[in-house]
């Protein structure tokens, strides 16, 4: 990822700026503003209803954000009203901005019908336009990476919720995702299943991936990101380097926050 | 038995005409449903509305009132639509537009239910990819679909196998009535309708056994759950 650091002064990987998003007269993000230059590790984390999943969710338009603006690699989503309500411009281009922005769901979400390789194989095929051979070896590739290359003719239901999560991390690392998204990686596995995805994403954070991680994992935030950011109410209450952070938080309720979690 | 050799070839005639009336009428009858179903669970009230409207009709009335209505109102609706065209609703088109939407109707909810169960995740798993709406359609829901609607569909199938029977009555040379007339000629009743009922029960039992592949195939991936 030695490419990465001629980017490190240029355009910042994601930028999102004043990001609001109301379900009816409910306000769940009231202005959220992140910039996440190349190999920056940011952990969003926050209790349940603080807003962190949505916001993950407006950055990649899977919940139309109300308000605000995204930018990947400088390139703004654009946004436009329909019938008084906001929706995207150009759906061709939220596709291939998504492209760029690989998500990996709380669920899995990995598609039951095809096996590990194909699910591995789909994206690079019917979004990215790579030849089948091309796809099949990256996919290889990524499956090897995160130890699940044996696996590959199986499908999903036949793997363990940690080997589930590893294929949805190699389906995403196959995409060459300017950024990747975490919703709750860990939330759905078995307590002694979580330590072979966060392994597998400590893994990533060294070798210089953009990351934006919504966990509980305490751990990780301290250990693997290079920021902290905590959401309340839809709003940043705190943010900042990790060690220094979760040593001492400047907000009283993240300082509340992190001595339930390690009760 | 001298009889049914005798008669054989009008009843083999009689099972071509019945055959090709099914399949006609299943794979008219898929298309139509699969339009219906995703005109049912459109984001629109206009379209969603009236399709539910006439779907419920079609499913409501029997059978054989539709192949009625089709076939003496057909001809008096082409005549009307095109005056001194001299065109007819035949009875093999009267029975394949009526068959075809009761088989739609019934077959666009299997298939709105089957798109129901696709859990969203999965969906959502390809919009987050940059599948387009298209390609989610065709790589992701449709695959999934296929599991959940055959059996369905398998049962729609038999059904309107063995509703080919009631075209016989506005005339179709079908094998409901070459065995009637044969039934009629020889004075042997029993022996052809039992006749007849052991050929619509060949393609029924065939078709049990191509269901039940075609389910089998469907599911790859969901037979080992944990």
């Amino acid at each position: 990822m030695s490419a990465a650091d001629n980017t490190r002064n240029g355009q910042a990987a994601l930028e999102v700026r004043d990001l609001r998003k109301s379900f009816g007269e409910h306000e769940v993000l009231k202005g959220i503003s992140l910039t996440a230059r190349d190999r920056d590790v940011v952990a969003i984390l926050g209790s349940s209803g603080s807003g962190k999943s949505t916001f993950l969710r407006c950055i990649n338009l899977l919940e139309m954000p109300s308000g605000g603006e995204v930018r990947v690699k400088g390139e703004l989503i654009e946004m436009t009203t329909r019938r008084g309500r906001p929706a995207p411009a150009s759906m061709k281009q939220v596709d291939r901005i998504r492209a760029k922005l690989a998500m990996v769901f709380q669920q899995f979400n990995l598609w039951q019908h095809m096996t590990v390789l194909e699910n591995v194989t789909a994206g690079q095929i019917h979004v990215l336009g790579r030849s089948k051979a091309e796809a099949v070896e990256k996919a290889e590739a990524m499956l090897a990476k995160v130890g699940v290359a044996e696996k590959r003719g199986h499908y999903p239901s036949q793997l363990s919720g940690g080997q589930q999560q590893r294929v949805a991390i190699a389906r995403a690392l196959a995409m060459d995702p300017e950024v990747m998204l975490f919703d709750e990686p860990t939330s759905a596995l078995d307590p002694e299943l979580v330590n072979e995805v966060l392994r597998v994403m400590r893994g990533l954070a060294e070798e210089g991936r953009t990351m934006l991680v919504v966990t509980h994992e305490i751990g990780f935030a301290r250990e693997a990101a290079n920021r902290v950011m905590f959401l309340h109410q839809g709003l940043v209450e705190d943010e900042g380097e990790p060690r220094a952070l979760l040593a001492n938080p400047n907000s009283e309720r993240f300082r509340q926050f992190l001595s339930g979690s390690l009760k | 038995m001298d009889s049914v050799i005798e008669y054989l070839p009008l009843l083999l005639q009689g099972l071509r005409t019945t055959l090709l009336l099914a399949v006609s009428t299943a794979v008219l009858g898929l298309a139509l449903g699969m339009l219906l179903a995703l005109a049912k669970l459109s984001r629109h009230g206009w379209l969603r509305a009236p399709v539910f409207a006439i779907t419920n009709f079609l499913r409501g009335i029997p059978e054989f009132l539709v192949l009625l209505v089709i076939y003496f109102g057909g001809t008096q609706l082409l005549g009307a639509l095109l005056p001194g065209a001299g065109l007819e609703m035949g009875p093999f088109a009267a029975g394949l537009t009526a068959l075809t939407l009761v088989f739609g109707a019934y077959a666009s909810e299997t298939f709105r239910a089957a798109f129901l169960s696709v859990p969203k995740g999965q969906i959502e798993a390809g919009r987050a990819y940059g599948f387009n709406a298209w390609q989610c359609f065709r790589h992701i829901q449709l695959p999934q679909i296929w599991r959940v609607a055959i059996p369905g569909l398998g049962n729609l199938w038999q059904g309107s196998v063995k509703d080919t029977a009631l075209v016989s009555i506005v005339g179709l040379d079908d094998l409901m009535r070459k065995s009637s007339q044969a039934a009629q000629s020889t004075r042997e009743p029993f022996t052809f309708y039992l006749v007849a009922s052991l050929m619509f029960l060949v393609i029924t039992v065939v078709s049990m056994w191509i269901i039940a592949a075609l389910e089998r195939r469907a599911s790859r991936g969901m037979t080992e759950m944990r």
